[in-house]
This record gives C-alpha cells, sequence and structure tokens, in this order.
C-alpha cells in the first residue's frame, strides 16, 4: 500500500563529527545503515611523492602532517626507518628522551581521541577536561622543541639538542597529576549507564575480522590479540621498559575504550621508567655530512597510538633522497573497518564507530 | 468586586504583556546561565564580554572601545570588580546574540514548501507561549492597583493568567501543538537531515507525551482537580503521608520525561549535533531559527514551573508534601504563607539541574530512547497511579 524507499545521506566531508573531512555514504532504511562507504581523498597531498624529492633529513616534516595529533610517533617512525636504512647506531640517551616523548604523545593523542569520542557520543565535559591535560603535554613538547603540534622532534641519528632545562621537572609535575586526572575522567564515563548503553556491543569487530582487514592498534587489541609493536619488535628503548599490553576480548566500542585508558595508565608507566631511568652520554650519534644511500629497502613499523605505523624506504645508489617511500598508515587500513563495523545497525553508531576507530583524516589520505 | 469589560481587557492586556515579558527576559537569562554554568563545570570562564563592535568605530580594548557593545563591555568590567558580580561580565552577550538573529540573512532554501518552512516555527513558538496563561506563579493577586491609577485603579494584579478549572488539561493539550512545528518545519525544509531529525523527535515527543501525562495524574488524583492553583496548594499542604513516596517517584519519572520532552540532554536526539548537524532546524537562520529557540526554551521553564507545581509544593517552601507537617505550626508562620518566591527559585532550580545534566551526561541511541519510554516509563507510571487511586480510597 505505500511504498517505501531507502535514502541516501551523505555524512560528511562537512560534518561536526568525522574528524576532519571523511565522507561517508549511507544508505538508509529509516534509521538503519543499509550501505556505508567511506569516501576519502579530500585531504590528499601526495607526502609520499613529495618525500621522493626531499632529502632523508627533509622527508620529516612532512610526517608531522600525516597524523597531526601524533607528530612525534610519525617522526620517530621516520627517524628509526632511515637509521635502519644507513646502519646508523642511536645513543642510549636519545633512545630515551625518544621513548618519553613518543609515550606523551600517545597520551595526548588518546586524550584528544577520549575527548572527541565522548562529545561524538554527547558528553560534552569529558572533551574540555581532556584538553586540559593534552594542553599540558603540548606544553612539554613546546619547551622541548618548540612546536605544539608539528614537531619534528628528531634528528636522523638522535636528537638535535638535549633536553632543555626544568623539562624532567616539567614532565613528572604533568606524571604526578595525570593519574588523577584519568580517574576523573572515569567517573564521568566507565560506570555510566548511558555510556554503557552507547558503546556496549556497539561496532563489533572480531578478532578473526580485524586480522582479515588489516586492523592493528587498540581496535585489534581490544577484540583480544595482543599484538603491539612495542612488545612483539621492540624498538627505541622499549626492551628496556617495563609496561604490559592491555588487551579484551569483547571487540565492541566499550572494550576499545577500556584497552585505550589502560594504555594511557601504561604510557604513564614508561614515561616514569623513562624519567628515573634517563642515562647520561651524548644524544647524537656521529653522522657523514650527506647521506647516501646504497640501493637497499627497508621497512620499519612503530606501534603508533592509531596502531601500526610502517615506513616503506627504497634507497637510491648515490642519492640522497629515497627513490621510493610508502606509509603503512594505521588510520588509513583501520577505516577499511567502517562498514563492517556499521552495516545493519542504527545511524547513531556510525557515528560512535568512527569515533572508536580513532582516524585522523591527514594520516588516511596523506 | 465585578470588572467592566474595559477593565477586564485592559486587564488581561496587562497582565499578557507581563507574562510575556517575563518568560521573554527568562530565556536570555537562562542562555547566559546556561553558557557560565556549563563553563564552570568545565573548568573554564564562558562569556566574559561582548564581542563586536557594534555601533561606532571599534578601536583600542574591547571595554574601552568607543561601541555600544565596547561600552557595555566597559561597564560591566567595572561591575566586575565587585567580587560576586563578576561572574555577570558576559552578560551584555545576550543582547549581542538578540541582534545578531534579527539581522541575520532569512534563508528560505529551494525546494522548501515555503508557506509550512515560514509558518511553523510560529506554531512552536505560538504554542510554548500560550501554555502559560494557564500556569498561576503565585496564588492570589501578586499587588493591588492603587486607586488613582486609570482604569484598572483598586483592581488586583493577579499572577496568573486564566484560573481554568482545567488547566492541566489546557496546559498539555497546547503544548502538544508544538510538536507540529517541529515536524513540519522538517519536513518542509526539504533536506535530510531535518527530515531524520523531524522523524526522531515526533516519534519522541509522542511517546513521552505518554508517561508525561501519566505522571501528571498522581497529583490529579491525589488532589483530584485540574484546577493548576488548587492542586499546586493541594500537593502542597493537603496530602496524606502516604503519598510523599509516591509523589517523589511521580517527580522523578515526570522530570525524566520533561527532559524528553524538551529534547534537552540525555534525549536530545532530535538535534543531536553530533549525528544530525543540527537536526530539524538545520534549515533555518534569523528569527525562525530563534522562534525555535525560544520555544524551547519556554518549553523548558514551562516542564519546571509545572514539576515545581505538582510535585515541589508550588508557592510553598516544602516538596513533596511535607508542607502539611508545617502547616501545623499554624497558617499565619511565614514558612507556611504561599509566595511568588519560593515558586521562581523552585523553577529556577530546576532550570539548573537541565543545564547541569546537559553538562554530565552523554546521549542515548533513538532505540533506547523509545525502549526507555515504552517499556519502562510507562509501566511505572501506570503503577504509581494505580497506587494513587488505592491512597486516595484509603484516606
Amino acid at each position: 500500500m505505500f511504498k517505501t524507499e531507502e535514502m541516501e545521506i551523505n555524512l560528511g566531508p562537512q560534518h561536526p563529527s568525522t574528524h576532519g573531512v571523511l565522507r561517508v555514504k549511507l544508505r538508509l532504511d529509516g534509521e538503519t545503515v543499509v550501505k556505508c562507504t567511506p569516501i576519502i581523498g579530500y585531504l590528499h597531498r601526495g607526502v609520499e611523492k613529495i618525500c621522493e624529492d626531499k632529502t632523508y633529513f627533509q622527508g620529516q616534516v612532512w610526517t608531522d602532517r600525516m597524523d597531526y595529533v601524533a607528530s612525534v610517533s610519525n617522526n620517530l617512525g621516520w627517524a628509526e626507518g632511515v637509521e635502519k636504512l644507513f646502519g646508523i647506531t642511536v645513543p642510549r640517551r636519545a633512545h630515551y628522551i625518544r621513548t618519553m616523548l613518543t609515550e606523551l604523545n600517545r597520551l595526548s593523542s588518546h586524550l584528544l581521541w577520549l575527548g572527541t569520542h565522548a562529545l561524538d557520543i554527547g558528553a560534552m565535559t569529558v572533551f574540555l577536561y581532556a584538553f586540559r591535560e593534552r594542553e599540558q603535554i603540548l606544553d612539554c613538547f613546546e619547551a622541548f622543541c618548540g612546536a605544539r603540534l608539528t614537531t619534528t622532534a628528531f634528528r636522523i641519528g638522535g636528537l638535535r639538542e638535549d633536553l632543555p632545562p626544568g623539562f624532567i621537572k616539567q614532565v613528572q609535575a604533568f606524571q604526578d597529576r595525570f593519574l588523577d586526572c584519568l580517574d576523573e575522567y572515569e567517573t564521568l564515563l566507565t560506570e555510566n549507564r548511558i555510556w554503557k548503553k552507547r558503546t556496549v556491543g556497539v561496532a563489533l569487530l572480531n578478532a578473526d575480522d580485524a586480522i582479515a582487514l588489516g586492523v592493528t592498534g587498540p581496535v585489534l587489541r581490544a577484540a583480544g590479540n595482543p599484538y603491539d609493536i612495542r612488545k612483539a619488535f621492540p624498538y627505541a628503548a622499549y626492551a628496556e621498559m617495563q609496561f604490559d599490553v592491555p588487551t579484551r576480548t569483547a571487540g565492541d566500542t566499550y572494550a576499545r575504550y577500556q584497552v585505550r585508558l589502560e594504555e594511557m595508565r601504561q604510557s604513564h608507566r614508561i614515561i616514569q621508567q623513562c624519567v628515573d631511568g634517563l642515562p647520561e652520554g651524548p644524544v647524537m650519534a656521529k653522522l657523514p655530512k650527506v647521506l647516501k644511500s646504497e640501493v637497499n629497502e627497508v621497512y620499519h613499523a612503530i606501534e603508533a597510538p592509531k596502531g601500526e605505523l610502517g615506513y616503506y624506504f627504497v634507497g637510491e645508489k648515490g642519492s640522497q633522497n629515497p627513490y621510493r617511500m610508502h606509509v603503512r598508515a594505521p588510520s588509513f587500513v583501520n577505516l577499511q573497518a567502517l562498514p563492517k563495523m556499521t552495516e545493519g545497525k542504527l545511524l547513531a553508531d556510525v557515528i560512535a564507530a568512527i569515533g572508536t576507530l580513532d582516524v585522523v583524516l591527514g594520516e588516511v589520505d596523506r | 468586586m465585578p470588572m467592566t469589560l474595559t477593565q477586564l481587557v485592559v486587564m488581561a492586556l496587562l497582565q499578557i504583556v507581563l507574562l510575556l515579558a517575563f518568560v521573554m527576559m527568562l530565556v536570555p537569562l537562562i542562555t547566559f546561565a546556561e553558557r557560565k554554568v556549563i563553563a564552570y563545570v568545565q573548568v573554564r570562564l564562558g562569556a566574559t564580554r561582548t564581542a563586536g563592535g557594534l555601533w561606532g568605530a571599534q578601536a583600542g580594548r574591547t571595554h574601552k572601545s568607543r561601541t555600544l557593545t565596547g561600552g557595555l563591555n566597559g561597564l560591566m568590567w567595572y561591575l566586575g570588580r565587585v567580587p560576586m558580580l563578576s561572574i555577570f561580565r558576559g552578560l551584555p552577550v545576550f543582547i549581542a546574540d538578540a541582534v545578531k538573529l534579527l539581522t541575520k540573512e532569512d534563508i528560505v532554501p529551494e525546494g522548501a514548501d515555503k508557506a509550512v518552512f515560514i509558518l511553523s516555527p510560529a506554531i512552536s513558538v505560538i504554542s510554548a507561549f500560550t501554555v502559560f496563561s494557564a500556569v498561576a506563579f503565585a496564588p492570589g493577586a501578586l499587588f493591588t492597583f492603587p486607586a488613582w491609577f486609570p482604569i484598572v485603579g483598586g483592581l488586583p494584579f493577579n499572577a496568573f493568567l486564566t484560573d481554568i478549572n482545567v488547566g492541566l488539561l489546557f496546559i498539555l493539550g497546547i503544548s502538544s501543538v508544538g510538536v507540529y512545528g517541529i515536524v513540519l518545519g522538517a519536513w518542509a525544509s526539504n533536506s535530510k537531515y531535518p527530515l531524520l531529525g523531524g522523524l526522531r523527535s515526533a516519534a519522541q515527543i509522542i511517546s513521552y507525551e505518554v508517561p508525561l501525562t501519566l505522571s501528571l495524574l498522581v497529583p490529579v488524583i491525589l488532589t483530584g482537580s485540574l484546577n493548576f492553583n488548587e492542586m499546586a496548594r493541594r500537593t502542597a499542604t493537603e496530602v496524606h503521608w502516604l503519598a510523599i513516596p509516591l509523589l517523589f517517584v511521580g517527580f522523578f519519572i515526570y522530570t525524566t520525561c520533561a527532559f524528553a520532552e524538551t529534547n534537552r540532554v540525555p534525549f536530545d536526539l532530535a538535534e543531536a549535533e553530533t549525528e544530525l548537524v543540527s537536526g530539524f532546524h538545520t534549515e533555518y537562520t534569523g528569527m525562525k531559527f530563534s522562534f525555535y529557540f525560544l520555544a524551547e526554551y519556554a518549553n523548558m521553564i514551562l516542564v519546571s514551573a509545572l514539576a515545581a507545581g505538582f510535585f515541589l509544593g508550588g508557592h510553598y517552601l516544602l516538596p513533596f508534601g511535607f508542607q502539611t507537617f508545617l502547616m501545623k505550626a499554624g497558617e499565619t508562620a511565614w514558612f507556611n504563607q504561599p509566595s511568588i518566591l519560593f515558586f521562581l527559585g523552585k523553577v529556577l532550580f530546576l532550570l539548573f539541574v537541565f543545564i547541569w545534566v546537559r553538562a554530565t551526561l552523554p546521549r542515548y541511541r533513538y532505540d533506547q530512547l523509545m525502549h526507555v519510554g515504552w517499556k519502562y516509563l510507562i509501566p511505572y507510571t501506570l503503577v504509581l497511579i494505580f497506587v494513587a487511586a488505592l491512597i486516595r480510597y484509603i484516606a
């Protein structure tokens, strides 16, 4: 008697909760999602191609602009990848400082995720609480390298400068209050009935599907697979650090929330170990004036806040630039899981799913 | 004293103007309170000055520039030197807001149903304001006009516009017309996000109207009246002690439904910013948008007034019928006198709760909202009504 029709709706590219310029084409039957197609590319700058024309020193600047909320992690991946390519050994003190900054960066990235994810689901206060702490971390970055977001924190072979005076004290001040702040977020969310209703069993992704789709990071660990590159293939100073890899088996939004919160606690632990055990010594390895590679290739992966961030370099004989550079961006790969998580669910779950995947469009499009 | 027709009309007009002015002034004040309360919950300052260079050249520091807003800022800046008053520094923001809304370009989207598009905000705002005619802000006269006053000299000025004996019925009836404004406006926008928002809010408001009305039946049964004044007086002062927990539970169910009725967090699905951009009013600009805005906040005042009147003891001091015990101390004691201040205090507290909740809770999902409404609230209220009838039968 009545004619029914599916509605096609564009979520984004200008939409409050698509975290940038993600466009999701949704086919809706009432409020139920029939088909979900993420459309990307609005932020494509061709970083990989640009880096072919840059020297290994210059290229790092571009990595800042991929995952712009976790630029230190990106810098670390680049620096260590290039060091692997040229066989450079980095001093131990530099490793420690790199680890400390990367973990601080993981905190700032997770805090941004927590704030925006909660805001998407409607809890607006957590956002401002999380940003209050993130601000303190960014101040630390500013003290270290003068920049807050686009840090370009490291140099090939170590660090440009040693830590500025008072830096350790600044980090310690943050460390002293951060665990209390985490508890504060948890009082607002963890046992909140509405929060649980919106997250438990929402955007499910089991371990098999996650592996088949190449999903890594907290999303994979929340499905029960304890794959963490910091443990599996230790880099920087992680081999010397004591920390646990939190996992959950549920594979839903709530499990991912718990995993990320626990990860923040572990990051806090790692930072404390770096602060306490910071070795003395130089921060820069001896390098030749000009880096020129033999023809060889290298893949180096690190555990970025979003998942496995891999850099693939192909060197060219006698050239200062990589012949080819490829980034395995965790956001890009993780975003593939979105249709799997949302089809057949409700519109509001799409928002929760985008939030819980924690994608940064600068990294998806590169 | 019987009034002549002229006196009747003039008096009614005076009351209407006062009532409208009261609600219209309260709405911007609530928006200011909302900014400030949420800001303080979120450890920030909120509005501290008004931006923009209205009337005159903008120069120098904001509070010293020779513009209207600059002058206002300067004034408020000096006011802010008094310790407690400093939080009011951002108060002129609502003037700027009003000016902005009035001067914004009025857009009717292409393909929109023009007549309905223009009419629907009016439906919302008219129903929201009409309802107040049956709300009694205080029983009896607020003051008496002096004898020298033209036309209405010597007459008492009541704090309610009409004293209908089916007041509650009138309030519920008129306020449920408001949803037509939302649904029609959403439909007429000819846009997808408003359509989804309108459908959500139609389903939501209609399903929550049921438990809301049913929970209001508890005081109706207990008092045996539908007149606002009468109900407020009796639920405050003549309640059987067995009915006190009943009123308590009824109040919570009513408040929950009231949040849903007014599209506030955690039930703000119709305008869920992170899902539907702005929901049903996405395509509205300028004054048409502000009509929806006014209606929403006027509705908030209304549901708070109803809750204050029927559950929190109305114009009396104590809520949930506890006043009954105080009445034994004699009717002449100050705490037994009905006062408009008690009533307004309760309304303002409830409005604060609205804001407080908004700053704290996440949002329900559409199906969960329906679930809460139909599977929990309606059965609970039915049980409440049954118990209320039982108590009425016993007492």
